[in-house]
C-alpha cells in the first residue's frame, strides 16, 4: 500500500510491524506460561526439576526482554514510518536476524541445556559445574550477538531516516524548541524514537562487546575478564535494553490515545525536557544493579540512587499526568485498545514507585534479590509494556466502534488486570517476607509465593490468549485503516 | 523496615491507581479540552517542586551515614565468607551480640550473593560474593540465635541449596 505522508515522503509499507506483533503475541503468551509453570513448581501444584527450572528462567527471561524489544520496534516503526521514509527490506532483514537468533537461543536452552539466566553474568556461562556445556553458552550467545546485529540494523536505518529527516538528532529531540529557539519542536513520536535510537545502539554496542569477549573466554578460558567490568557493562546493556521496550511502546500512547480524546498529544518543552532528560539517566542510572559490590566507587552507587529516584519524575510527572489530563473530560467512548493502553501507562508509572523505593542502598540491602525485584518489574512489563502492546495490537485490527469493547473483551481484560495486580502485589509481599528471586525450589514457609502466583498467572494467560486470539483472527479480515494523520 | 517499606508502596501504589481511576471516571463526559489542561498545569509545576524537594531530603536522610560504612572506632569481628558452587566456607562460624561484624565476602567460581537470615527468615543484609574482589559489608546482631546465609545471586543449579548456619551468641 503506496501512501504519501503529510511530509511529502512514500510511506513504507506496514505489513513488517503487523507480523511482528503476532510472532510478539505469541511469543509472550508462550513465555507467560513458562512463568506459570515456575510459579506452579514453587507452589507444589506440579514437579519440575531444578535443571528445567532454571531453563525455563532463562526462557522466560531472554524471551521477554527480547520479545518486548521486537514489540517495541513494530510500534516505533509502524508510527515513525509516517514522519521519516523508513526503510521496509531493513526491517525484514532484522526480523529474519532476530529469529535466526531467537532459534539458536532456544536450542542452547532446550537442546543443549544452557541455564545461566538471561543475564549472562560472566564467568556462570563457563562455568556450570559440569550441568552445562561451555559450547551450549557459546550458542546462545552467538545467538544473542544475533538478536543484537538485527536490532542495531534497524536502529541503523531509524538514525539514517531521522538525520535525513529533521537535519540533526538535536533537532529530532526538539532541542531547539527546548533552548527556546524555535515555537515547534518534532511530533512525540519522532522524539522518543531519536532517544531510544541513541541509548539502544550505545546500550547494544555495549552488550555486543560484553558478549564478543564473553565469547573469547568461552574459546580461549585463558583469556581472563574482569568480573566487575563485565556486570558493569551486562548490567548497563541490560538496563538500556529493557527501558527502551518501554519507550518504543509508549508511542503508541502519544499517536492512538489522541484518536480517542480528541486531544493531540502535544510536544511541549516539558515534554521535550523530560525526554532529553530520560536519554541521559537511562544511561546513567544503571550501578542500582550494583549496589552490593560494595567495591563499586561510592560516587557511582550514589549517583544510581539519586538517578533512579529522578528517573519516576519524568514517568510520574510528565506521562501519566499528561495522560490523565488528556482523558478527563474527553467524553472517550471506551474501546479495548484504549483500555489497554491506560492500563500500560499505569503499569509504567506504577513499576516506578517499588523501583524508585528499592533504588535507596538501605533498601536495597534487604530487598535486592528478592521477589520484589520482580514484582517492580513485571508492573513496567506485563501491565506496562506488554499491556501498550496488546492495545497497539487490538487498535491495528480495529472495527466498528460498538464492536469493540464487548463484553467477552471487557471479561478478559478485567481478568489480565485483576491477575496482573494479584502477581505484582504477591511478588512485592513475597520481597517483604525476603523470599529470594530465582530459586528453583522454594522453603516450604516461602509456599504462598506460588501458592498464590500461579492462579494468578492463569488469569493473566486467560486475557493474553484473548487478545492474541482476537487480534490473528482479525488479522486477515479486517478493513486497513488509513494511518493517522499528522 | 521490611513491612514499613511494603505498606508505604502500596499506599503509594493505591494513590496512583485513584488519580486513574478519577481521571477514567472523568473520561466519561466531556469538558471543554481547556479546562483539563489548565488543571494539569496547575498541578505539574507543584508536582515536579515537591518529588524534586522530597527526593533531596529523602537522599539526604538515606545516604547519611553512608550505608555501607565498614567498621568504626571499635575494632570489627571479621567473617570471612567464600562462596563456591555450591556451598560457603567461612569462618568464625560463630560471632557475638552487639558487636560490629564484617562480612567479607568473595567467590572461588562465579558471582554468588550472601544474604544473612534471622532466625524468622527476615533478610537482614546482604552482599555480591564475585571472583577476584572482596565485598565488605558491617552488620550488628542484637539477638542471639541460628541465622542462615542463603545466597541471593543465582549461581546455577543448586543455587537453591546454597543455605548455611551462623551462630549468634550472647556474650
Amino acid at each position: 500500500m503506496a501512501a504519501t505522508s503529510n511530509t511529502g515522503h512514500a510511506v513504507a509499507d506496514d505489513t513488517g510491524p503487523r507480523v511482528i506483533m503476532a510472532l510478539a503475541g505469541l511469543v509472550f503468551v508462550l513465555l507467560m506460561t513458562f512463568g506459570w509453570l515456575m510459579l506452579g513448581s514453587q507452589g507444589g501444584y506440579i514437579t519440575l526439576n531444578p535443571a528445567l527450572f532454571y531453563q525455563l528462567l532463562t526462557a522466560h527471561g531472554i524471551g521477554m526482554v527480547g520479545t518486548a524489544g521486537i514489540a517495541g520496534v513494530g510500534i516505533m516503526w509502524y508510527f515513525l514510518r509516517l514522519y521519516v521514509p523508513l526503510n521496509a527490506t531493513v526491517l525484514w532483514a532484522t526480523i529474519g536476524i532476530f529469529l535466526a537468533g531467537v532459534a539458536l537461543i532456544l536450542f542452547s536452552i532446550f537442546v543443549m541445556g544452557f541455564a545461566a539466566g538471561w543475564t549472562f553474568l560472566y564467568p556462570l556461562p563457563a562455568k556450570s559445574a559440569g550441568v552445562w556445556e561451555p559450547r551450549s553458552a557459546i550458542v546462545y550467545l552467538v545467538g544473542l550477538l544475533l538478536v543484537g546485529v538485527a536490532f542495531l540494523l534497524v536502529y541503523l536505518d531509524i538514525g539514517r531516516a531521522l538525520l535525513a529527516g529533521y537535519g540533526g538528532l538535536g533537532r529530532a529531540l526538539g532541542w531547539p524548541m527546548l533552548f527556546g529557539k524555535a515555537d515547534e519542536a518534532p511530533p512525540p513520536t519522532v522524539v522518543a524514537a531519536t532517544a531510544v535510537m541513541i541509548v539502544n545502539t550505545i546500550g547494544i554496542v555495549v552488550g555486543a562487546a560484553v558478549i564478543a569477549i564473553s565469547l573469547v573466554n568461552l574459546w580461549l578460558p585463558s583469556f581472563d575478564i574482569d568480573p566487575l567490568l563485565a556486570k558493569n557493562m551486562i548490567y548497563f546493556f541490560g538496563h538500556v535494553f529493557i527501558n527502551a521496550t518501554i519507550y518504543m511502546a509508549v508511542i503508541a500512547v502519544y499517536e492512538i490515545v489522541p484518536q480517542y480524546t480528541g486531544r493531540p498529544w502535544k510536544t511541549t518543552r516539558i515534554f521535550l525536557a523530560a525526554w532529553s532528560a530520560t536519554l541521559l539517566m537511562v544511561m546513567a542510572v544503571y550501578p542500582h544493579h550494583l549496589f552490593q559490590d560494595t567495591v563499586m566507587p561510592a560516587w557511582a552507587l550514589v549517583m544510581g540512587q539519586i538517578l533512579s529516584y529522578l528517573s519516576g519524575v519524568p514517568v510520574l510527572a510528565v506521562t501519566a499526568l499528561s495522560l490523565l489530563g488528556y482523558l478527563y473530560g474527553a467524553g472517550v467512548r471506551w474501546t479495548l485498545s484504549l483500555a489497554l493502553l491506560v492500563l500500560g501507562v499505569f503499569g509504567w508509572a506504577a513499576g516506578a514507585i517499588p523501583a524508585v523505593i528499592d533504588g535507596m542502598i538501605v533498601v536495597n540491602k534487604i530487598m535486592h534479590n528478592t521477589l520484589w525485584v520482580p514484582g517492580h518489574f513485571h508492573y513496567y512489563l506485563l501491565l506496562g509494556m506488554v499491556a501498550m502492546s496488546w492495545g497497539f495490537m487490538a487498535w491495528l485490527t480495529r472495527a466498528e466502534a460498538d464492536e469493540e469493547f464487548g463484553a467477552l473483551d471487557r471479561l478478559l481484560f478485567g481478568a489480565y488486570v485483576v491477575g496482573g495486580i494479584g502477581l505484582t502485589t504477591m511478588f512485592l509481599y513475597a520481597g517483604s517476607r525476603s523470599v529470594p528471586r530465582r530459586w528453583a525450589v522454594h522453603l516450604p514457609e516461602w509456599g504462598f509465593a506460588g501458592k498464590l502466583g500461579a492462579p494468578m498467572a492463569l488469569l493473566v494467560i486467560a486475557g493474553a490468549v484473548w487478545f492474541l486470539a482476537r487480534y490473528v483472527m482479525r488479522f486477515q479480515t479486517h478493513q486497513r485503516v488509513a494511518p493517522p494523520a499528522e | 523496615m521490611h513491612q514499613t517499606t511494603l505498606i508505604v508502596t502500596l499506599v503509594l501504589l493505591l494513590a496512583l491507581a485513584a488519580a486513574f481511576i478519577i481521571a477514567i471516571r472523568g473520561s466519561l463526559v466531556r469538558q471543554p479540552s481547556g479546562d483539563a489542561a489548565a488543571a494539569t498545569a496547575r498541578i505539574r509545576s507543584p508536582m515536579l517542586w515537591g518529588l524534586l524537594a522530597f527526593g533531596v531530603v529523602v537522599t539526604a536522610v538515606t545516604l547519611r551515614p553512608w550505608p555501607h560504612t565498614v567498621a568504626s572506632a571499635e575494632k570489627p569481628i571479621i567473617v570471612s565468607l567464600t562462596g563456591s558452587q555450591w556451598s560457603w566456607d567461612f569462618k568464625p562460624k560463630q560471632v557475638p551480640v552487639g558487636k560490629p561484624i564484617v562480612f567479607a565476602v568473595t567467590s572461588t567460581d562465579v558471582n554468588h550473593g550472601v544474604g544473612i537470615y534471622d532466625p524468622d527468615g527476615r533478610l537482614l543484609t546482604q552482599t555480591q560474593g564475585m571472583p577476584g574482589y572482596i565485598n565488605r559489608v558491617q552488620f550488628t546482631f542484637t539477638k542471639p540465635g541460628t541465622y542462615r546465609l542463603l545466597c541471593l545471586e543465582y549461581c546455577g543449579l543448586a543455587h537453591h541449596d546454597m543455605i548455611d548456619q551462623l551462630k549468634v551468641v550472647s556474650n
